[in-house]
Order: structure tokens, then C-alpha cells, then sequence
């Protein structure tokens, strides 16, 4: 190379080496070889480096035509690369992935997750929607004295449901209580009224057939305030009803009796299966009603043997079966399978 | 209690219909259950009269009838012997069906066709009415071609009521009619269907005294009837009790059963010639005074029951049942009716203790009207009169303790207004009644306007005024009033800290996999034989019920775990093969001599893994074992802000080197809260379990209050990681390791302690360990709070630490 070289010749020689660049590039087709060509062309012996060099070597007054030509030169190779570089990192990811796949359908490496009791799922449904309202829970022993259980309810001692054939009795004459209405007592006699509570958890009877086990669990509530309608309970249960089954449901009063209460009623629900419309129906056996819970303004006995005075509060109660409850909710035919612990009842729906 | 429409027409004109009358009574207390139309499915059945009666010319057994239908002439055949000429029968022609729905046709017997049947009680529906095997006979009044549905009582519509207890009134035909009148304001109450006995004379026969001893009878009444012949009753008769459920006997005793449902009022008649003296007392039994029953069993008495004596001897069990010898026979010519009410606490005592329910004991112990006792003894000796011939008209023998007067009762404007949201007083009026009950006063008092009203013999139920609000609601009806929700309290509501734990809990078992469950409180004694539970454990000694319903379930609970494993048998058995991860949250029953009730009740939490009978999986990673079910245990405690540690423990039941305590810090000291167990290999052998059962159980009330969390930022500044390799005895606890690493780099620190954390990383045992060794590899975490580590900062230290692990006499590697 002469000492002095002229534009001519250097845009011949960068015309040439981009060709050249461009040629190779074109042939790269992993980031090693990419690599390799940026050695040789912008490495420290590269081509471009040394065509760099030789710019010392133009005369002054070229030298910034030639500066800018070779600054260019550079820019374009450099970006070149660059792009290449980007599109090959993608490529290889992308084949990388396609060689690295998981079988989306195999099993999870993870336990199966576990399933609500519907019974317990009931009550604590019930017990959100009640709090809403109001009501606090109370809860209670399960082994209980008579005086709770029967003498504070109105039920004298030569009532029928106190007799050996109906209630759970031990030896020292206490009982596996048969309601849970003596949470009731024990309510009003631990805090006094105004008061609102509801009282979930498991009673006990002495019946064991396909629609009685010996023992179930109840939700029984209280109110006693001060000049309390019956309109007020119809507006509890209304809200309890239509708040647990998730929709408007007809409902209906029906008198009854409960020595705890007077007056006392019934509510039966709209049957939460065919809604009155199967004469069929193996659920409200086509009468479009179910029978779902008893209640009635709590009789002034009962409220004076819960230390309160009758002629200054009064109030109503009610109680439930919370299992026919669930039930009725989640579609269980049979008592029997709430309370023998088999598991594969409860993930038999799964798949359903 | 089943009620007869034909019947209650002898009682009250009412101008609805059966369905309406139903839809009225279930919606204000007597709840219909079902309305039964029994004989629904019988067509063209109608009175014929046998012409001429031969035998069949060569079918022996067989006889030819032919009939007279009314519409025509019919040949029948028969096998029934109780035929004559001139009888008049029920016949269905061909083509009519019989009570079953069975249709009739006309079938070959050879030489003879027999067109349609003569039928038989069965084959209307009611087998009890006939009197005789065979065809059923009618009365020779019986018209030729009338309808069966329209005779007799046959076709009738029965209404089977479900009667609360404190309506002992509505138990008869009578007293339905006064409820019905009371609901249907505009139906008439007819008057009742016998004659008042007048010109009476006194008894052909001497008897001596009534005596009542025992105030639990309030009164006690004799009637007589003389020169009775015992026949079978009326057809009709026959018919309307086989309706209401009993069996027609003869003419006196469905007397008295008759008149028992239609006016409710139980009744006993004894042939006065099998009576031991003539006299009869009505006292309290002696203690093991012993009487047979007139269903042939002896009965062993206390002084509780109430026993009627004739010259010292048992003759009836007051208003339960009657004795064996005093009845009625074939050849009773003399019968003495007892009409008599007795305490309804009395008899349901005696009929209770002795499992002995009887329609008349049913009534008593409801309460039956004392006033009736006279009149059902006028009704059932009229009735004698019309179905035997009897004489009667003999003055009846009276006893009377005093019974309970009906007590007036108020009804205030203001309360009625509190509880119905309704104040119409003389529209209340006419509502009680309707129902019976008479108005005696009205007056304004300082609570606004009261009136009183007194209730009539047969409504002892009403003693309160919520009993009259109750009346005047039910025939409201409680639909058309607002729902109203209750106002605000001064307070707020709590859901309680039982129930919020137990909710919070249960969320956390079924998010890691578990299935809840909710088995018995009751198990069989032998559970703790079964736990291999040693008398000393207080869980040995359950508390047991007195009256067990079977030895299955006979004791408390004390522990959680055998409900979890008969769950997990019934689960196997059910042909799950599965793994079964499954918690209960619930109650057990402990002896507690320091409580005043002697026991005590504690919530617990416990589950059970078992990793199925079919353990293979692709992922080896999710097979449980003692320490997946650790984690499991740690995730519940962690939800309530707590960690555990735990400890080598010994469970009867559990596997001598796979048990632990857990234990929690309360106030600065470790608690044990519970245990985590594998099955012992004896135990699972036992239950027949082939793969390894975890058990763990944890009380609830330390868990009560949770612990809150404490935060803090990271650090600023980077740390430094050494890892740690050793060797060390296989049967030292990990825990204690890592104490002995920590107490190594402090013992070698200068001020600042750097020792963040200790991590186990890998634990190997096994070929290339010696013996009684296990390799154990930590990772060691330095930090500074104040400054960025160097290599220089750590190196010193950690190589002490290194040495003070040798000398302590583990091997570093």
C-alpha cells in the first residue's frame, strides 16, 4: 500500500470488504460463527480495524470525506451484527424450547386438594349469614344437665322426649343434650338481654334408622329484645333461606307446637329440588314444600328460667337440622354417609 | 290420627271440600300428611241378590249363583261356603275393578261361565269387615244396584293428621269437627247424635261403691247395660273402624272403640259376671304388685301406675290397658262401661316405663276432656241398645276428685299488637270463639283495652295469653304478615373465637389435600384396646352412657384418632385404594374429678394420612411420610402465627422411633399441644392397615389466640454463604446439630454476632458412611447489619467454627 491513498481507492476497499462482510454474514447460522466473523472483521486484526488505521495515511484534506466514509462503514457493519446476533438468539431459543416440552397432560406432582365436610360447610355458612344479621354464636357443652336440657325448657319431667327410650342419659343422670336450646339458657343467663345469638353443634337422640342418626347437628338462634314481632323472625329466616340456598325461595308458616314456645310455627321452604313442579319429586315427594325448620316467640317460661323478665323482653327462636340442611344444599340422599368418615363420599363429586 | 269425611259429617256441616279443609288444618297446626281415598279404585260395584244358590254340576268345592243386579240377571261362581239363597252380596260385573285396581272378567269354569265376581271384604280394600270367611253379607235392607261408594261408609275420604302433643282434644272425630268449625267460621256444628237418657232407674243387681284413692284419677264412672247379646256390629261400623285403623271384634267392644274416635273418649267394659266383688277402687299400685294384661303379659307395677281393683283384685291398668279375665266373651250377657279420666302425667308414667302404648294410654297422656267421661258411657250404651238389644237406661255410679275448672285468661290490645302487628279485639273475640272459648269480661286497663276469656274443657293447653295469640294467629295465618329484619345493637356480632379458629383451620387442612370429616362422638368400649392404651393414660378411661343404643356406641370420645381410622377402614371397604388424607375438628370426653361435672370437653384438631393401598406414582416426591404430615401440621400452627417444636415422644399406639410432641411457646414455656405419630407397625398389623398410617391430633384452646406476626426489613447488605459438611451419629436429632453448628461460630465470634441462619441442604446415609454415621451438608448464612462481608471477615471465623465441630467429635468433610 502506498504511503498516500487516495478516496478512490478507499471506497473500492470499503465497497469491497462490506461485500465481502455481507457474503459471510449471510452464511452465519449460530452465534458461534457469529462471533468468529466479528473477530475477523471489527476484532483488533480485523479487517475493518486495519482499514481503519489506514486512514492515517490519507491527506488532510480528504481525511474527513474518508473518516466519515469508514464511520459509516463501521456503523452498518456493527448494527449488521447486531441484528444478526438478535435473530439467532431467537432462533436458538426457539429451537431449544421445541426440544424441551412437558407432557401438559401428565399428573400434577401435587397432593389433590381436599373437600369440605358439607355439614360443617352448612354451619359455617349459616353462621356468616346470621352474623350479618346480628347474631353472635354461643356454643355449649354436649353432655348436659337435665335442668338445661329440659326443666328450663318448659319440658316437665313427665314429658315424653325425657323419657330412657329418646334421650342419651350416663349414669350420674346427666344427658348428651338433645337440642341445643340449653345454649340457649346458658346464653341468657351468661349475658342478659337485649341478645342475639345462634347455637350450632352436635345433639344427640336416641333414634338410629335411614332418616335418624343419634347424632345430628342443629343450629338453633335466639332474639329477645324489647316488644318483638313474629314479623321480625319471618324476616331472620327469610334472610337465612334465601341467604344459604343463594336465591328468593317461597316460604310458608305453618302452625305448630313446641313446649319452648308460643306461639310456634313451622317453616317449610319451596322445595329447593323441583321447585313444586315434579309430582314425582323424591325430595318434597311432590307436595313443593320442605319442612325445614321449627321456631316461635320463646314462651315467657323459658324466658324467665334464662334469669330475664318476660314482661320486659320477649323475643323469638328457632333451630334446624343443620345435615338436612346440607342435604338439601349440596344433594346428599343419605344420612349415613355424613358421619362415617369415608372419604370417598366426599370426593365423589369431583368429576360430576 | 286418621280422620273419616264420612264420619266428621255426623258432627259438622261444612261446605268444603276435603282438599280445602286439608290446606286449612296444616297451615294452622294439625298438619294433614295425607288424604286417602281407599277404595278410590273400585268401579261398578254394586248390591246384588242371589236368586237361586246350586252347586257347580261338576266342580266340587264350587257353587253356581245366579243374581239378581238390579239391572239384569248374572251367573257367578264361587268357592266361598258362607252363602245362601236370598243373601244380598257386593258383585262386580265384568269390566268393574276391585280395590287393588284389579279388573273382573267373565271366566271359564267349565259347562258354567261365571260373569264378574261376588267379592269379599279383601277385595274392597277393608279384610277386617267381614265377619266370616267368604263373601261379604249385607243387610237384607240393602238396595239391589246401589253403588258400593255410596253405602256403608265404603268410598269414604280419611285424612291422616299429624296432632302435636299438647292437642289431645283433636284426637277424635268430635273434636277435628270443633277445630274445623273454629277455622270455618261459617260451618255448623251439629248436635250430638244421641238421645239424653231420661226416666233412668236404678241397677237390677247390687253393687257396692266406686273408691278413688288416687287423685290421679279425676273421676270415674260406671254404666250398665243388661240382657246384651254379643254379635258382630253393623256393617257400616264395621267399615268406619277398619278406616281409622282398628280391628272390629264384636258389637259391645267396637262400642267403645267407636265411641273412643268419634268423641275421644276411651272407654272399658267388663262382664260384670267375671268382676271379683262388686265394687271398684281406683288406687296407686304397691311396689312389684304384679297384673296380666289383656294382651296375656304380666305386668310388674310400682306405686307410680295407677291400678283399678275389684275386691283387691288388678282388673285394669288405669288409661293404659285392661285386665285379662274382666273382659268381654262370646257370652257376656252384663256389661259394666268404665268412662273415667286419669292424669295424662299418670299414665304417660306408666306407659313410658312399661313400653305399653295403647289408643287409650295415647290419649290420656294428651289429655283427655274429664267432662267427656260421662258422655262417651251415654254414646257407647245408646249404641249397645241399637247393635245388641241391650237394656239401658239405668242411672249411671259416679266418682269424682277434683278436676282442674278452666281458668280465664287475658288478652291485652298491646301484646296482641307486639307479637301479631294485628289489634283487632272483636275480630279476636270471634276467632276464640269460634274455637270454644267464651268471653267473661272486657275492661281498659293501664296497657290499653283486655279481654278475658275462659277456655272450654277440652283446651286445658290454654293457661297464658301467648296460648290465645296463638289462636287468634293460627287462624290468621302467619303468610300475609311483614318480614321485618331485626334492628341494630349496640354491639357488634361474634362469631367467637372457637368457631373463627375452627373456620381458619379447616381452610388450611383442605388447601394442603385433607378431606374433612365429622364421625360419631360415641365409640365402642374396646377403642382403647384397640389404641393399646395402658389404664394409666387418662384417654383410657372413657365415660360411658347408660343407655347406649348399641355397644358400638357406648363410650365418649377421648381421643379423635379411632373415628379417623373406622373411617378409613369403611373408606377401604368401600374399594377406595387411594391415598386418604382426612381431619376432623371436634369434641372429646375426658374425666375430670376437679370439675364439678366430673369431666371435661375439649375441641381438638386430628388427621390421618395413608399413602393408599396403592402407593406408585411417576412422582416419587409426593409420597407421605412423617414429614410431609410435619408440614402439614406446621402449616396449621403457622395460621395461627405459631411454631412448633418437635420433640421424640411416645404414643401407645404410635411407632417407637416415628413419634413426636409438639410444642409451642406459651408465655416463654414450651407446651405440649399435641402428637404426631406414625401407626406402631403392631397396631397398623392389627387394623390390617399394609401401608404406614400418620396420625396427628393437636388441642385447640392453646390455639385460641393467635400470635401476631413480626415484621422486619431485609438487610441492606449482601451476605456471605459457607457450606458445612460433617459426618455425623445417626441418631442425633437435626435440631441438635444445628444447636451445636450455631453454638460453634458464636463461641468463635467477636462482638457483632454475623450468624444469620443454619440450613440443612442434604442429608446422606448408606454406602461410603460408616456405620451409625450419616452425612449431614448445612449451608451457613453471615450477615452484617452494618456492613458489606468480606471472604477476610468470615474465613477466620468459620474455620473455627469448623474446629470447634471436630473437637465436639464430629467429621468434617
Amino acid at each position: 500500500m502506498s504511503d498516500n491513498i487516495n478516496t478512490t481507492d478507499l471506497k473500492k476497499q470499503v465497497e469491497d470488504l462490506l461485500a465481502s462482510f455481507r457474503s459471510s454474514l449471510s452464511s452465519v447460522n449460530n452465534t458461534d460463527a457469529l462471533q468468529e466473523l466479528r473477530v475477523k472483521t471489527v476484532g483488533k486484526k480485523g479487517a475493518l480495524t486495519s482499514l481503519l488505521k489506514s486512514l492515517g495515511a490519507t491527506t488532510p484534506s480528504e481525511r474527513p470525506a474518508a473518516g466519515e466514509m469508514l464511520n459509516k462503514l463501521r456503523d452498518e457493519i456493527e448494527e449488521e451484527l447486531t441484528k444478526k446476533k438478535a435473530a439467532l438468539i431467537d432462533a436458538e431459543t426457539q429451537a431449544a424450547e421445541a426440544t424441551d416440552q412437558v407432557d401438559v397432560t401428565m399428573p400434577a406432582r401435587a397432593r389433590a386438594s381436599g373437600a369440605f365436610h358439607p355439614v360443617a360447610q352448612t354451619m359455617h355458612e349459616i353462621v356468616a349469614i346470621m352474623q350479618g344479621l346480628g347474631y353472635s354464636v354461643a356454643l355449649g357443652p354436649e353432655k348436659e344437665e337435665e335442668h338445661y336440657n329440659f326443666d328450663c325448657l318448659n319440658i316437665p319431667s313427665w314429658h315424653p322426649a325425657r323419657d330412657m327410650q329418646d334421650t342419651f342419659y350416663f349414669p350420674d343422670g346427666t344427658l348428651l343434650r338433645t337440642h341445643t336450646s340449653p345454649v340457649q339458657i346458658r346464653s341468657m343467663l351468661k349475658y342478659g338481654a337485649p341478645l342475639r345469638v345462634v347455637c350450632p353443634g352436635k345433639v344427640y337422640r336416641r333414634d338410629n334408622d335411614t332418616t335418624h342418626s343419634p347424632m345430628f347437628n342443629q343450629l338453633e338462634g335466639l332474639l329477645l329484645e324489647q316488644d318483638v314481632s313474629f314479623s321480625v323472625l319471618k324476616g331472620s329466616l327469610r334472610e337465612l333461606m334465601n341467604g344459604f340456598f343463594g336465591r328468593e325461595l317461597k316460604n310458608r308458616f305453618r302452625a305448630s307446637y313446641f313446649p319452648f314456645t308460643e306461639p310456634s310455627m313451622e317453616l317449610d321452604i319451596e322445595c329447593v329440588e323441583c321447585g313444586g313442579k315434579n309430582p314425582d319429586c323424591r325430595i318434597c315427594k311432590g307436595t313443593g314444600w320442605l319442612e325445614v325448620c321449627g321456631m316461635g316467640m320463646v314462651h315467657p317460661f323459658v324466658v324467665r328460667a334464662g334469669g330475664i323478665d318476660p314482661d320486659k323482653y320477649n323475643g323469638f327462636a328457632f333451630g334446624m337440622g343443620l345435615d338436612r340442611m346440607a342435604m338439601l344444599k349440596y344433594g346428599i340422599s343419605d344420612l349415613r354417609y355424613l358421619f362415617n368418615g369415608n372419604v370417598s363420599y366426599f370426593l365423589s363429586g369431583r368429576n360430576a | 290420627m286418621i280422620i273419616s269425611w264420612h264420619l266428621l259429617k255426623n258432627f259438622i256441616k261444612l261446605s268444603v271440600t276435603p282438599e280445602e279443609a286439608a290446606e286449612r288444618l296444616s297451615l294452622s297446626g294439625a298438619e294433614v300428611e295425607y288424604i286417602l281415598r281407599p277404595e278410590a279404585k273400585i268401579k261398578g260395584v254394586s248390591v246384588a241378590h242371589i236368586t237361586s244358590l246350586t252347586k257347580h254340576p261338576n266342580k266340587e268345592r264350587l257353587f253356581v249363583a245366579e243374581l239378581d243386579t238390579g239391572k239384569g240377571k248374572a251367573v257367578c261362581v264361587t268357592a266361598a261356603k258362607n252363602l245362601k239363597d236370598g243373601d244380598k252380596v257386593f258383585y262386580g260385573a265384568p269390566g268393574s275393578t276391585l280395590a287393588d285396581g284389579t279388573e273382573l272378567e267373565t271366566r271359564d269354569f267349565g259347562v258354567v261361565e261365571s260373569a264378574g265376581m261376588m267379592l269379599s271384604a279383601a277385595e274392597l280394600g277393608l279384610p277386617d269387615v267381614d265377619i266370616v270367611e267368604g263373601i261379604l253379607a249385607l243387610p237384607e235392607s240393602a238396595p239391589i244396584g246401589g253403588d258400593v261408594t255410596t253405602l256403608y261408609g265404603f268410598g269414604d275420604t280419611l285424612l291422616d293428621v299429624s296432632i302435636t302433643p299438647n292437642r289431645g282434644d283433636l284426637l277424635s272425630i268430635l273434636g277435628m269437627a270443633r277445630e274445623l268449625h273454629g277455622l270455618f267460621p261459617d260451618s255448623e256444628l251439629l248436635p250430638m247424635p244421641w238421645e239424653t237418657p231420661r226416666n233412668l232407674s236404678e241397677w237390677p243387681i247390687e253393687f257396692g261403691s266406686i273408691s278413688l284413692p288416687d287423685p290421679g284419677c279425676v273421676n270415674y264412672n260406671l254404666g250398665l247395660a243388661t240382657d246384651v247379646t254379643i254379635a258382630p256390629s253393623p256393617i257400616d261400623v264395621r267399615v268406619a273402624l277398619s278406616h281409622l285403623g282398628m280391628r272390629p271384634i264384636s258389637n259391645i267392644v267396637d262400642a267403645t272403640n267407636y265411641v273412643m274416635l268419634t268423641l275421644g273418649q276411651p272407654l272399658h267394659a267388663f262382664d260384670l259376671n267375671t268382676l271379683p266383688a262388686p265394687e271398684v277402687t281406683v288406687r296407686s299400685a304397691s311396689d312389684g304388685e304384679t297384673i296380666l294384661t289383656l294382651d296375656g303379659k304380666e305386668r310388674t307395677l310400682t306405686s307410680k301406675d295407677m291400678l283399678i281393683t275389684s275386691g283387691g283384685v288388678g282388673i285394669g291398668l288405669a288409661g293404659v290397658m285392661g285386665g285379662d279375665k274382666t273382659g268381654i266373651a262370646d257370652d257376656t250377657k252384663i256389661v259394666l262401661l268404665e268412662g273415667a279420666n286419669f292424669a295424662a302425667r299418670r299414665v304417660g308414667h306408666t306407659s313410658r316405663r312399661l313400653g305399653l302404648t295403647s289408643e287409650a294410654s295415647f290419649r290420656y297422656t294428651r289429655g283427655v276432656d274429664p267432662s267427656l267421661a260421662e258422655s262417651g258411657i251415654d254414646y257407647a250404651l245408646h249404641l249397645m241398645r241399637a247393635w245388641s238389644g241391650a237394656k239401658i237406661g239405668y242411672r249411671k255410679k259416679s266418682a269424682v276428685n277434683a278436676a282442674p275448672e278452666p281458668k280465664p285468661v287475658n288478652l291485652t290490645k298491646k301484646k296482641l299488637n307486639t307479637i301479631l302487628l294485628w289489634s283487632d279485639m272483636d275480630e279476636s273475640a270471634k276467632i276464640l270463639e269460634g274455637f270454644g272459648l267464651k268471653r267473661v269480661s272486657q275492661s281498659i286497663s293501664s296497657d290499653g283495652p283486655v279481654m278475658s276469656f275462659t277456655p272450654p274443657t277440652w283446651r286445658p293447653d290454654i293457661t297464658i295469653e301467648e296460648d290465645l295469640i296463638e289462636e287468634i294467629g293460627r287462624f290468621r295465618g302467619y303468610n300475609d304478615a311483614p318480614d321485618i329484619l331485626p334492628g341494630v345493637l349496640p354491639r357488634r356480632a361474634d362469631i367467637g373465637v372457637e368457631t373463627s379458629l375452627a373456620g381458619a383451620l379447616r381452610g388450611v387442612a383442605i388447601a394442603r389435600g385433607y378431606v374433612e370429616a365429622i364421625t360419631y362422638s360415641f365409640l365402642p368400649e374396646r377403642f382403647t384396646e384397640a389404641l393399646h392404651l395402658p389404664q394409666s393414660d387418662p384417654r383410657a378411661n372413657p365415660i360411658t352412657l347408660a343407655n347406649p343404643i348399641s355397644q358400638d356406641w357406648i363410650a365418649m370420645r377421648t381421643t379423635l384418632i379411632p373415628g379417623l381410622l373406622s373411617g378409613l377402614k369403611e373408606s377401604q371397604s368401600s374399594g377406595w385404594r387411594d391415598a386418604v388424607r382426612v381431619f376432623e375438628i371436634g369434641r372429646v370426653f375426658l374425666r375430670d374429678e376437679a370439675a364439678k361435672s366430673g369431666h371435661r370437653e375439649e375441641d381438638s384438631i386430628a388427621g390421618l394420612v395413608f399413602g393408599g393401598l396403592d402407593p406408585r406414582t411417576p412422582w416419587k416426591e409426593t409420597i407421605d411420610d412423617f414429614l410431609s404430615v410435619k408440614g402439614d401440621v406446621e402449616a396449621l400452627l403457622a395460621s395461627r402465627g405459631r411454631s412448633a417444636s418437635f420433640v421424640v415422644g411416645v404414643q401407645p399406639f404410635g411407632h417407637a422411633g416415628q413419634t413426636a410432641n409438639i410444642t409451642i411457646s406459651i408465655d416463654g414455656e414450651e407446651r405440649k399441644i399435641g402428637y404426631l405419630a406414625r401407626l406402631s407397625p403392631a397396631v397398623e398389623r392389627e387394623m390390617d392397615f399394609a401401608e404406614p398410617v400418620y396420625v396427628f391430633e393437636i388441642s385447640l384452646s392453646p390455639l385460641e389466640t393467635p400470635k401476631k406476626p413480626v415484621y422486619s426489613p431485609a438487610s441492606p447488605f449482601p451476605a456471605i454463604f459457607r457450606d458445612i459438611s460433617m459426618l455425623a451419629p445417626a441418631a442425633r436429632a437435626n435440631d441438635e446439630v444445628i444447636a451445636d453448628i450455631k453454638a460453634a461460630v458464636n463461641r468463635s465470634e467477636g462482638t457483632e454476632s454475623l450468624l444469620e441462619s443454619v440450613r440443612l441442604f442434604d442429608v446422606y446415609g448408606g454406602k461410603g458412611v460408616p456405620e451409625g454415621l450419616r452425612s449431614l451438608a448445612f449451608t451457613v448464612t453471615y450477615r452484617s447489619k452494618e456492613k458489606t462481608l468480606q471472604d477476610k471477615d468470615v474465613d477466620g471465623l468459620h474455620n473455627k467454627a469448623r474446629d470447634a465441630l471436630t473437637q465436639k467429635g464430629y467429621s468434617m468433610r
